[in-house]
Formats: C-alpha cells, sequence, structure tokens
C-alpha cells in the first residue's frame, strides 16, 4: 500500500506482514516494526510500538486514512489519489485552495517561471491570509482565477508545468 | 444604577458563548443563543434556554450585524448582551445601540471603549496618565512611516490601529519591504475591523507579554485581578498563557499593576478589561487595553478561584467591586486551535469524527467540542482551552503535559501534539518566556519520527482490514466513511 502523508511529498510503501492476535508485524519501506493492537471497549485501540503505548482511532475514506495517535492528528492520502495531481519533475501541477476562502492577490500570471518557494497566490481564510508558494520550479501554465474571487476547497487556482529545462537556473524573467 | 438582570443574551459562538451561558445560569439569568445558519448545530445553540438565528454564515452579516441582534435582543426579551470576545465586543456602536434600545451592555460604556480602542487614542492616555509606552506613530502615509522607521531604526511592527489579537500585524525587517506590509496589514485591518488606520512601533528585541485583569465597577473603583505571561505566541496569537508571569520580581509586578489601575482610573474602565505589556528587563511598557473578557480569562480564574463571568455580571448589575483575596498556586493554558503547525499553521476545517477529553485535578478543558462537531472556515479555529492548575508552575506544568497526552482528535486538523512538544521542552519548563519563543525554539518543528512511525502501522491495520475478504452478507467494515463512529472497537 502507497502512502503519502498530507503536506509531504515523500512516497510511504507499507503494508501488514503478519497478524496474530494482537501481535502484527508491518513493513514500512524496507523496515520491519513489530507492534501490538489492543482493541478497546470504548471504540479506541492500543497501540504498543517501540515500547510506548498510544491510544489510536483512525477512519477510511475513498481518498484518505485519517489517523489519532494520543494527540498527534494525521491524514494519509492514498497514492492513487496523490499520483494523479502531480507532473513528472514537479511536486504539484496544480496549486489548489486549501480551504474555502477569497482570493487576495495573484502574484505571478500564465507564462511566468517560478522557483521553488516562490509565492503565487495569496487567499484569506479564517480571517487570516495564507500566502500559497511554489513546491519547485516551474512554468505557470494558467492562472484559473482572479483577485477578489470567492473559492471552495480544492479549487484549481494556478495550473503549472514543468519548467523549460535550460530556464532552470536562470533568474525568472517577468511576464513583460 | 442597581438594576436586577433576568435574561441575557450572548452576542458570540463557540467556547465563549457556551461559558458565558454556563456563567449566567449559575447567576440565575434566562440565556439566549444567537447564530449563523453555518452554527445551527452548535453547541451554544443547545446550551441556551432559546437561540434565534440571525443571518447566513458570514459573520458580517450574522455575528456581526448588529441591528440583526439587537432585534434578536427585543424579539427574545433579553434585559442583557454580552459580547464575549472578538466579533462585536470591543465596537463602541454595539453597546451604544444595546443602550439606545435600554438594553444593559455588559462592558464599559461605549465611549471608554472608542477612547480605549484606538490604539493611538489609548497610547495618550496612556502618556497622560505617566505609564510607559513603545515609541510609535500612526502611519497615514508612506513618507512618514519612513521617517519614522529610519529613525527608531528597522525592524518595526506594523499593526491595525483598531485592532486586536495580532489581525493585521507584522514586523518589517528592512525598508524594502515597508510599503508592502504597510499595505496588506491595512488590508487585513480592513477585512477584520472595517478600519483601515495603521499603526508602526518599535519593534523590541526579547520582549515578554504580560498583561493585568482588571475589574472596574460603576461607582470608580478599579481593581487587578493579578498578571498573565502570554508570550508564546505564533504569528503574533497567544497560544500559550500562564499566570503568575514566572521569574517576575515582585517590585516589577506591584508596578505593572499600578500601571494597569492608574491607565484604568484614567479611562473610567468599568467591568472586566485587560491591560497588555510588553516587558523587557525591568522596563515595561503599555500595548494597548482590551476592553472584553479575553480569550485567556480561565487562567486568572484558577488562581483566584473566582468567576469572571460573573463578576462582570454583577458589575453590569450595579454592584461594586472590592480587593481580591491572594491568588494560589500558578495556572497554564494552551489553546487547541484547528490548524496545521507542520504547515505554517495553515487553517483546517473537518468534522470532529473522534474526541477524547483529559480530566482528573486540576485539569479544566473550555470548548464547544463535540463528537459530530463541524469546524467550518466561517470562524476563527479556535477548538478548546485546556487549562491546569498546580500548587506551582511546575506541577501546572507537569498536568497541562499530561493532560495533551489524553487528548486526542480524529478529523480536524489540529495543534494539541505542537503544544504538547512546547509545554515539555526543556525550554518550556526552564521559562525562557519571549515573545520569540517559537521563532527560537519552536519553527520548523514536526512531529517526532517515531510517533509518524505509528501512525503509518495504524493505517497499514485499517487498509490490511479493506483488503481482506468478508464473509457475504457481513457489514461495511468499520472504518469506511465519513460518519461512522463506532470504530475499533466494534470490530468482529
Amino acid at each position: 500500500m502507497k502512502l503519502t502523508r498530507a503536506g509531504t511529498l515523500r512516497e510511504i510503501d507499507a503494508e501488514v506482514i503478519s497478524r496474530d492476535g494482537s501481535a502484527i508485524r508491518v513493513r514500512i519501506g524496507d523496515r520491519e516494526l513489530v507492534a501490538e493492537f489492543t482493541p478497546t471497549a470504548d471504540g479506541r485501540g492500543v497501540l504498543a510500538i517501540n515500547g510506548r503505548r498510544y491510544p489510536v482511532f483512525g477512519v477510511r475514506r475513498k481518498e484518505s486514512i485519517l489517523i489519532s495517535l494520543g494527540p498527534g492528528s494525521f491524514e494519509f492520502k492514498r497514492a492513487e489519489a496523490a499520483s494523479r495531481r502531480r507532473t513528472r519533475g514537479l511536486a504539484s501541477a496544480e496549486i489548489t485552495a486549501p480551504m474555502p476562502g477569497k482570493v487576495l492577490k495573484l502574484l505571478v500570471r500564465g507564462g511566468d517561471l517560478v522557483e521553488a518557494g516562490q509565492p503565487l497566490v495569496v487567499i484569506e481564510a479564517m480571517k487570516m491570509e495564507t500566502t500559497l508558494a511554489a513546491e519547485s520550479a516551474a512554468l505557470v501554465k494558467l492562472v484559473r482565477v482572479e483577485e477578489g474571487q470567492t473559492v471552495d476547497h480544492g479549487a484549481v487556482l494556478i495550473e503549472l508545468s514543468p519548467p523549460p529545462a535550460s530556464s532552470v537556473r536562470e533568474s525568472a524573467p517577468r511576464g513583460e | 444604577m442597581a438594576r436586577r438582570l433576568t435574561k441575557l443574551l450572548v452576542a458570540n459562538r463557540g467556547e465563549i458563548a457556551l461559558r458565558i451561558i454556563r456563567s449566567a445560569r449559575l447567576f440565575g439569568l434566562k440565556t439566549v443563543a444567537v447564530y449563523s445558519a453555518a452554527d445551527a448545530k452548535g453547541a451554544h445553540v443547545g446550551a441556551a434556554d432559546e437561540a434565534i438565528l440571525i443571518g447566513p454564515a458570514e459573520a458580517a452579516k450574522s455575528y456581526l450585524d448588529i441591528p440583526a441582534i439587537i432585534a434578536a435582543a427585543r424579539q427574545s426579551g433579553a434585559d442583557a448582551i454580552h459580547p464575549g470576545y472578538g466579533f462585536l465586543s470591543e465596537r463602541p456602536e454595539f453597546a451604544q445601540a444595546a443602550a439606545d434600545a435600554q438594553i444593559v451592555f455588559v462592558g464599559p460604556r461605549p465611549d471608554v471603549m472608542a477612547a480605549l480602542g484606538d490604539k493611538v487614542a489609548a497610547r495618550r492616555i496612556a502618556v497622560a496618565a505617566g505609564v510607559p509606552v513603545v515609541p510609535g506613530i500612526e502611519a497615514a502615509e508612506i513618507s512618514a512611516a519612513r521617517e519614522f522607521a529610519a529613525l527608531v531604526g528597522y525592524p518595526i511592527l506594523v499593526k491595525a490601529a483598531a485592532g486586536g489579537g495580532g489581525r493585521g500585524m507584522r514586523a518589517v525587517a528592512e525598508a524594502a519591504q515597508l510599503e508592502g506590509a504597510l499595505e496588506a496589514a491595512a488590508r487585513e485591518a480592513m477585512a477584520a475591523f472595517g478600519d483601515g488606520r495603521i499603526f508602526i512601533e518599535k519593534y523590541l528585541a526579547h520582549p515578554r507579554h504580560i498583561e493585568i485583569q482588571i475589574l472596574g465597577d460603576q461607582h470608580g473603583a478599579v481593581v487587578a485581578l493579578g498578571e498573565r505571561d502570554c508570550s508564546i505566541q505564533r504569528r503574533h496569537q497567544k497560544i500559550i498563557e500562564e499566570s503568575p508571569a514566572p521569574g517576575l520580581s515582585e517590585k516589577t509586578r506591584a508596578r505593572i499593576s499600578d500601571a494597569a489601575l492608574k491607565l484604568a482610573r484614567a479611562a473610567h474602565y468599568t467591568n472586566a478589561g485587560t491591560v497588555e505589556f510588553l516587558v523587557e528587563d525591568d522596563n515595561f511598557y503599555f500595548l494597548e487595553v482590551n476592553a472584553r473578557l479575553q480569550v485567556e480569562h480561565p487562567v486568572t480564574e484558577m488562581r483566584f478561584g473566582c468567576d469572571l463571568v460573573c463578576e462582570q455580571l454583577r458589575i453590569a448589575s450595579g454592584a461594586g467591586v472590592s480587593e481580591p483575596p491572594p491568588p494560589r498556586g500558578a495556572a497554564i493554558e494552551c489553546r487547541i486551535n484547528a490548524e496545521d503547525p507542520e504547515q505554517d499553521f495553515r487553517p483546517a476545517t473537518g468534522t470532529a469524527l473522534h474526541l477524547n477529553v483529559p480530566g482528573g485535578p486540576g485539569v479544566r478543558f473550555d470548548s464547544h467540542l463535540a463528537r459530530g462537531a463541524e469546524v467550518t472556515p466561517w470562524y476563527d479555529g479556535l477548538l478548546g482551552k485546556l487549562i491546569c492548575y498546580g500548587a506551582n508552575r511546575e506541577e501546572a506544568r507537569r498536568r497541562l503535559v499530561n493532560a495533551l497526552g489524553e487528548f486526542a482528535l480524529l478529523g480536524v486538523t489540529n495543534n494539541a501534539a505542537y503544544l504538547r512538544d512546547i509545554v515539555a521542552s526543556e525550554q518550556f519548563r526552564d521559562a525562557k518566556l519571549s515573545t520569540r519563543f517559537i521563532d527560537e525554539f519552536f519553527s520548523g518543528w514536526k512531529i517526532a519520527e517515531s510517533e509518524i512511525d505509528a501512525a503509518i502501522v495504524a493505517a497499514a491495520i485499517i487498509a490490511g482490514e479493506e483488503a481482506a475478504p468478508r464473509p457475504a452478507g457481513e457489514r461495511r467494515s468499520p472504518w469506511d466513511g465519513l460518519d461512522n463512529f463506532e470504530l475499533w472497537g466494534s470490530r468482529r
């Protein structure tokens, strides 16, 4: 099973190797972990691993698995869902709204070359301004929104494509 | 001036609406909740004696709509309004509208609120009362801002003249960033407060944020209820608050408290309020007055064994204030927010699919959360406040570490593990407090690899269940879907 933790890019390959009562062996990449999992009466489970015990709770969704482990909350995207949004050479081919909000400021336009970490768009949600930046060098293929526009969660704001190979190291020329 | 109150309308939502309703009930009042369409299932709606829909989800058309709220008060026969914090709590027009409708506003008078709510005017009052202030000016013109910055030197702090709570506030490190920062701050200030005026001031290198809780009655008496250290902030918003302020000398503590009282008396302050200071070594500078109940007020309640909302209601009924008994022990609060500390505190939304609330002696959780509760993008992301009391700071701190360890919330990304790591850290234990604490010790925080591994193991177990063949006729796996709350425990 291939998973990607939300907000990260590293793909995790994990599977249950064996399960005998509460004893479980799980492979993560090329590591093998031994754990004990006990469902509890109150609708939770206790996971014992590496000498520590964690109260655990989980929900499976179509595209992701949600886990709470003690106070930690985790979202794992299933690889099939994540890979659809990815293009070769790019961390992400689309810049999407992390939540419903308003587009405050567009900082790029179609045709711009951007560098990793370069701010692309500022959106306002929950009374906070959030700046979305390019995760890798890219060419701005299309800006799909306008300033002032209200957008839904997951709406595609900007489409990116891989930068032309020759331009990656050069400074990014602006629209004009 | 004495007036017997019978019914209180709470013009707020979330944890604070619930908290106010509890005290109002104790005080013997009937309660009225108001809610937006997004909050129809909100905890405060269920907790009040009656609830009135005041508008759509947008705050501007519901929780910020003065005529709609006054109409709800009239309709329900409420004779008092408590504004909570945020929303309309520091809008003089709201207090005035209540007064015009013969409704008691649980807070300071509109004119006092207007004077103190404006940072520029509040500074003037402070200076006149002999209270030290940080050098700063209102930045109406970019040229004036440039001049001031050149005079006191970068970095400088840009903030909304009308605001509080860090909205529209940003530090500017160099001249090149000044214009952009002023623009962005004005935009945020306009959006949050409907007032785009900007104030800039000297940025102190390692200040602590220390504030004094005050209560003033309608007969001119003002008392102070100790201090709170709220130095631990992210994006200029407090996330951990405590009382007493660790390591503060008795002498400085007394001087800050006296300054707060002087200012409050000069402003003819009534009801509950907070005077905020920046403190560096033994120097302190007036920051602003929050003319309302603060988010972090429970820290004071735990030490003084009082109920500040009941005190507010008493004052609003015309009762006098008197010197509080000496405080005891130590209390620490942390704010559990719907945000991702690993993604630059990006706000999160979702449905609470599972919630585990910590308990035990000295543990208090003020929250509107419940299983099934929805966290929407419409309002701020405060999910709850976890407050621990101890005979001393270390006991309170260790209690809070344990309580955060017990806390669990599935379905809404939140900062509980981040808070646990902060409270458990050596730096917090040793009280290395300044408003730079997060930048210095916890920027780029990630949850421990060992916990990520454990979470992956849990995810693999769930995915393994999915792959296993199920006999015909057996019900769906308990982990499927959003709405299934019976999870691990319901396994065959």
